[in-house]
């Protein structure tokens, strides 16, 4: 729930609490003031009674007031003024009205009476209508100014706060470019937009030297990487060398060779995930995976593959130099992986590349198979070559999923072709 | 053929000297940008090794005196950078070929000579070596005035052998020049071992003398007469 929502649910409950029961004293205590304004009138009435009775020693016949006037004989004398509240019915229709009423003894030539005079309470009631109407239409225009604020001020209040907000969300940490926020006029804003500027830079900053201790580090290991290699060249001119120190000869080999590749994969990795690779151009998929095929001729050759292959027209905007890798990485591990007299099967269509071959029985983990230095049992790979056929295709916004069917590995890079104009825009 | 190694790092150095130090060749190094620019004041080389990477400044300056000065010295960049950028800027500046770090050392020699080569073209398209004929222009090859027929990849590799004439040539190299940096085959020999005994099959087949020698374990050697 939006916060102007959470203000504005709380401004309201407060707004239409406070009303209510504003309303509710005024009410009673409106109440008590005009029953004790009745109480007195009444009381006066009573002395008026009481006074007419002593001057002329009989009971009123008529009325003074509009007031209804009772004298009911009693026997008691005992009998003390008290007030009391009384329903009274008026009029044809017998309707009930509430009445303020008093009763007082009076003695009229040696007789006593008890002397009841009602008042009305109509005027109260009238009062507590025009008080629930002032009530309500307070409510509404107070309740209607409340959304309008929170609407207009408290949005426009919080906009710089929605800014920062839609900068942080867009943050990428390999992004050169700074927070652009402009000064406020809320302090609060200011402070945060302050303490996220100075965030952002130390993270770019921390980033931007361990990206250049990334890559230092990997072109320094090639200079020693060199020197083995040249060595062990130099090493292999002397034929007095017998086939055991060969066979670890090789072995060392074998190991520059991969420690060489596995810096080569880090390094296309780092380039590829800082997008430091902007070489992009239409390519003709369908025509380079048919060079890929004549160049992979002998290695397919050798495992005796049946190469069947169904391409239909494809054109791309991508580098050329990471789609050669992408496809050099799928053939290699669908003929690495392939078996003896195996089949590899290729599709191309205008909206996806499908590589499938048999091989290995087991279907392989969806979860992590392209995650970091993950490598089949056997492979002598670096277990880097999907990793960065993911990060290829992560960059240019395709998807890529592994199936295996029936018994078949099937590696699918789907293109997105709207998402990517789409992208593009 | 005169060469000039401008490398900073004394063993990397000294091997590629002892490597390319054989009859034929004159070979010079030195080890920083400043020792370069005098040495090349003074003389002049077929080729140049230059390492982009010195302690006082990069080897792009080599370049930059070499076309101020207009000279004509085949220049093969070593770099340990395998960055498109440096390679454009390197070729652009004047550069013939770029060779990333680390590489074997019977790959080098292949650039260098086909390297060499190039600049020298006009004058010679045809590589002779004893019997062997090799027409560079159209790829052709003949053994004493016979004709072969060899496939792409043989013919690359004839003339890898040829460059490093005389020398242990390891498996691995072979897999690297054959297969390029990054197609990650290169755990796979017996392709070697198949496309060579073809090559040899084919130059036997036309009297050509035995000159592919296998060293059990290790590798090739072109016998060099």
């Amino acid at each position: 729930m939006k916060l102007a929502t959470h203000y504005n649910r709380a401004s309201i409950f407060i707004t239409i609490l406070v009303l209510m029961s504003g309303a509710l004293i005024y009410y009673f205590a409106i109440r008590q003031i005009t029953r004790n304004q009745l109480d007195r009138e009444i009381a006066e009435e009573i002395a008026e009674r009481i006074d007419y009775v002593n001057r002329n020693g009989k009971i009123p016949k008529n009325d003074f007031d509009d007031n209804l006037t009772e004298f009911v004989k009693i026997n008691s004398k005992d009998f003390t003024t008290r007030f009391f509240d009384t329903v009274y019915y008026t009029g044809s229709g017998k309707m009930p009205e509430n009445r303020r009423a008093a009763a007082a003894l009076i003695t009229v030539a040696g007789q006593n009476y008890k002397l009841i005079i009602t008042e009305s309470y109509s005027g109260i009631n009238n009062l507590v209508q025009i008080i629930t109407l002032i009530t309500v239409v307070l409510l509404i225009v107070l309740l209607l100014i409340l959304l309008i604020t929170n609407k207009y001020v408290l949005t426009s209040l919080w906009l710089p706060f929605y800014n920062i907000l839609h900068e942080l969300k867009t943050f990428n940490v390999a992004d050169p470019k700074d927070f652009t926020s402009k000064p406020n006029r809320v302090d609060e804003f200011n402070e945060l937009n302050t303490a996220v500027q100075i965030m952002a830079s130390r993270v770019k900053n921390d980033y931007l030297h361990l990206k250049q201790f990334t890559e230092n580090a990997s072109h320094e290991m090639m200079t020693p990487l060199a020197v083995i290699t040249t060595k062990l060249d130099t090493l292999i001119q002397d034929e007095n060398l017998n086939a055991d120190q060969y066979t670890q000869i090789n072995d060392i080999y074998s190991a520059a060779a991969k420690l060489s590749r596995l810096n080569h994969a880090l390094l296309l990795l780092v380039k590829i995930e800082n997008n430091l690779v902007n070489d992009e151009e239409a390519l003709n998929l369908q025509s380079l995976i048919m060079q890929k095929l004549q160049q992979f001729k002998e290695l397919i050759a050798a495992k005796d593959i049946t190469v069947l292959e169904v391409l239909k027209e494809n054109r791309i905007v991508a580098s050329k130099t990471l789609i050669d890798i992408l496809l050099n990485n799928l053939f290699s591990n669908a003929i690495r992986h392939n078996i003896e007299h195996g089949k590899l099967l290729i599709t191309l269509t205008n909206e996806k590349l499908v590589f499938e071959n048999p091989g290995a029985a087991k279907p392989l983990d969806k979860d992590i198979l392209f995650e970091r230095f993950q490598k089949a049992p056997g492979s002598d790979g670096v277990g880097l070559g999907l990793t960065i056929v993911k990060n290829i295709c992560q960059l240019y916004h395709w998807d890529i999923s592994y199936n295996h069917q029936g018994s078949l590995h099937q590696f699918e890079i789907v293109f997105n072709k709207d998402i990517e104009t789409v992208v593009k825009k | 053929m005169k060469l000039l190694i401008i490398e900073d790092e004394k063993s990397l150095c000294d091997n590629i000297f002892n490597y390319f130090n054989e009859e034929g060749n004159i070979c010079e190094s030195c080890n920083s940008l400043t020792t370069a620019i005098d040495k090349l004041s003074a003389y002049k080389y077929d080729c140049i090794l230059l390492d982009i990477g010195l302690p006082d400044g990069d080897g792009f300056g080599v370049l930059d005196y070499l076309r101020e000065n207009n000279r004509n010295e085949a220049v093969l960049i070593i770099s340990a950078r395998n960055s498109l950028n440096d390679k454009i800027l390197g070729l652009n500046t004047g550069a013939d070929d770029y060779i990333t770090k680390p590489f074997h050392l019977a790959e080098l020699k292949a650039r260098v000579v086909a390297t060499y080569r190039r600049k020298t073209f006009n004058t010679n398209n045809k590589l002779i070596f004893n019997e062997i004929t090799i027409n560079l222009l159209g790829r052709t090859v003949s053994v004493n005035d016979t004709a072969i027929i060899l496939t792409r990849k043989e013919y690359d590799m004839l003339l890898y052998f040829i460059a490093n004439k005389g020398k242990v040539i390891s498996k691995n190299a072979i897999a690297e020049h054959m297969w390029g940096d990054e197609m990650d085959m290169h755990d796979n020999f017996d392709f070697i071992y198949t496309h060579i005994k073809n090559l040899r099959k084919k130059l036997l087949d036309a009297q050509c003398a035995d000159y592919i020698k296998s060293i059990y374990g290790i590798g090739y050697k072109f016998i060099a007469e």
